[in-house]
């Protein structure tokens, strides 16, 4: 037994040596902690904890990233609704001021003819259209008390309409260039041969007593000729879509160039315009004299 | 010739009168440098039997830092007394003393390598720190406390030998 405690167990010497070996190393850990341990405690545990640190950090920005990413698509979701709100609404506003917007292009259309043309042109608006009805024509909304006159002409920018039919007191009838009953006096702008043109309907209309002598041609345009005493001379009706030789006379079929079935405004010229208007001069603007060689 | 090692007794009532006169020397640092070095160097350290040499260093390192004032407690000076006195017992089991001269020169080299480590061990637990010239002092004594550690360890108050 005591051999075998002498082998197994430690000898005094050794416990010494343990014990300075001790002593050495914790007066060495002491001295190199120095003055604040503290400071090395927390820096020797924050060694230790740093993966454990690190993995909160990346456990802390995942739950920040799915948070934020959470908001971000929550925002977006209200700012999409949001816009798409905002959308419908100028979808409506396009929607209610589109009338207003091609009235008002048309207005400063008829203004920009109303200014080509030097005679006393009186707007007016179309209040409704009854042309599919048999002898249809458009409403105007003035009447006599805009002075108005039955066979009054009525033009767009485009070309003529056609006459006023009857008048009332605060409205009025037009008769549209491709009514059976329609007559104008036109010319054709090549051969300056005239005619009478009589209506087709839906746009149409024939252009009778053309000899057959004349040439025409399809796509050629045809003006008013100012022998009705409707329109004056040099006002565009339409252009040719056909042309057959008759026995007597030529039979032009012309397309009409005013859209008859989309007219909002019109301008009403004066009762028995003269033959034929000029447009009015205008006189260009001086330019700047070019000063000469040698003078001040 | 190899020199008999010192009685335990008489070693350590050497290393005590030696304690004693460090801790009484504090008003003369350059005297109590020595002292210190004398303690650490020469009466401390023993061959096979290193722990009341290590005990004897560590209480006159503590001892001189305790009384300097200007000087950190922090246990540089201990430190580096254990790290010497377990050296010097080691160096004394491992080649023994034959002679006044070897031990001379022992003591000056372990009087050189004390202050670098003292220095440094209080360096390392805190800042600069004035070094003083209690090394030199205790260096350039060497021949003087060397050859009186010598007689009173290894040749005795009466014979010279034992």
């Amino acid at each position: 037994m005591a051999l075998r405690a002498a082998r197994w167990g430690w000898s005094r010497a050794a416990w010494q040596r343990l014990a300075l070996a001790l002593l050495w190393l914790g007066h060495g850990a002491w001295v190199l902690l120095g003055p604040n341990p503290a400071r090395h405690w927390t820096t020797f545990l924050d060694v230790l904890s740093r993966p454990t640190q690190a993995l909160a950090a990346r456990w802390e920005g995942w739950r920040a990233a799915r948070r934020d990413s959470g908001r971000s698509l929550a925002e977006l979701r209200t700012e999409n609704a949001r816009l798409g709100a905002e959308l419908a609404q100028f979808r409506t506003q396009q929607a209610q001021q589109a009338p207003r917007l091609a009235e008002a292009d048309e207005a400063v259309r008829l203004l920009g003819l109303k200014q080509q043309i030097p005679l006393e042109l009186k707007s007016a608006r179309v209040l409704f259209a009854t042309r599919p009805a048999t002898f249809g024509g458009l409403i105007l909304d003035r009447g006599q008390d805009l002075g108005l006159e039955p066979d009054q002409g009525v033009l767009v920018p485009e070309g003529i309409v056609g006459r006023l039919w009857s008048v009332g007191a605060t409205q009025s009838k037009v008769l549209p260039a491709d009514a059976p009953n329609a007559s104008v006096a036109v010319m054709l702008i090549r051969s300056r041969a005239t005619g009478v043109l009589q209506g087709l309907g839906s746009g149409r209309a024939l252009i009778r007593y053309v000899s057959n002598q004349e040439v025409v041609q399809p796509g050629e345009a045809v003006l008013t000729s100012g022998l009705d005493r409707v329109f004056p001379r040099g006002l565009l009706v339409g252009y040719v879509a056909e042309v057959a030789k008759g026995d007597l006379e030529l039979r032009v079929i012309v397309n009409l160039s005013a859209p008859l079935d989309r007219v909002n405004a019109v301008l009403v010229l004066p009762p028995q315009p003269p033959l034929e208007v000029q447009p009015p001069f205008v006189a260009p603007e001086p330019k700047a004299q070019q000063r000469k060689r040698g003078t001040p | 010739m190899r020199l008999a090692a010192p009685s335990l007794t008489r070693q350590n009532l050497l290393c005590a009168a030696a304690l004693g006169l460090v801790a009484f020397s504090a008003p003369f640092p350059g005297l109590q440098a020595i002292f210190h070095a004398v303690l650490v160097l020469a009466l401390a350290p023993r061959a096979g039997s290193p722990l009341f040499g290590a005990l004897w260093a560590l209480a006159a390192g503590w001892t001189l830092e305790g009384s300097l004032r200007l000087y950190p407690h922090l246990g540089g000076t201990a430190w580096a007394d254990l790290t010497l006195a377990l050296l010097a017992g080691w160096m004394a089991g491992r080649w023994p003393l034959e002679g006044l001269k070897g031990w001379l020169t022992r003591l000056a080299g372990l009087s050189i390598l004390q202050a670098l480590l003292v220095h440094g061990a209080v360096r390392l637990a805190t800042t600069a720190h004035p070094w003083g010239w209690g090394w030199f002092w205790a260096l350039l004594s060497v021949p003087l406390w060397g050859w009186l550690a010598w007689r009173l360890l290894y040749a005795g108050a009466g014979s010279g030998r034992r």
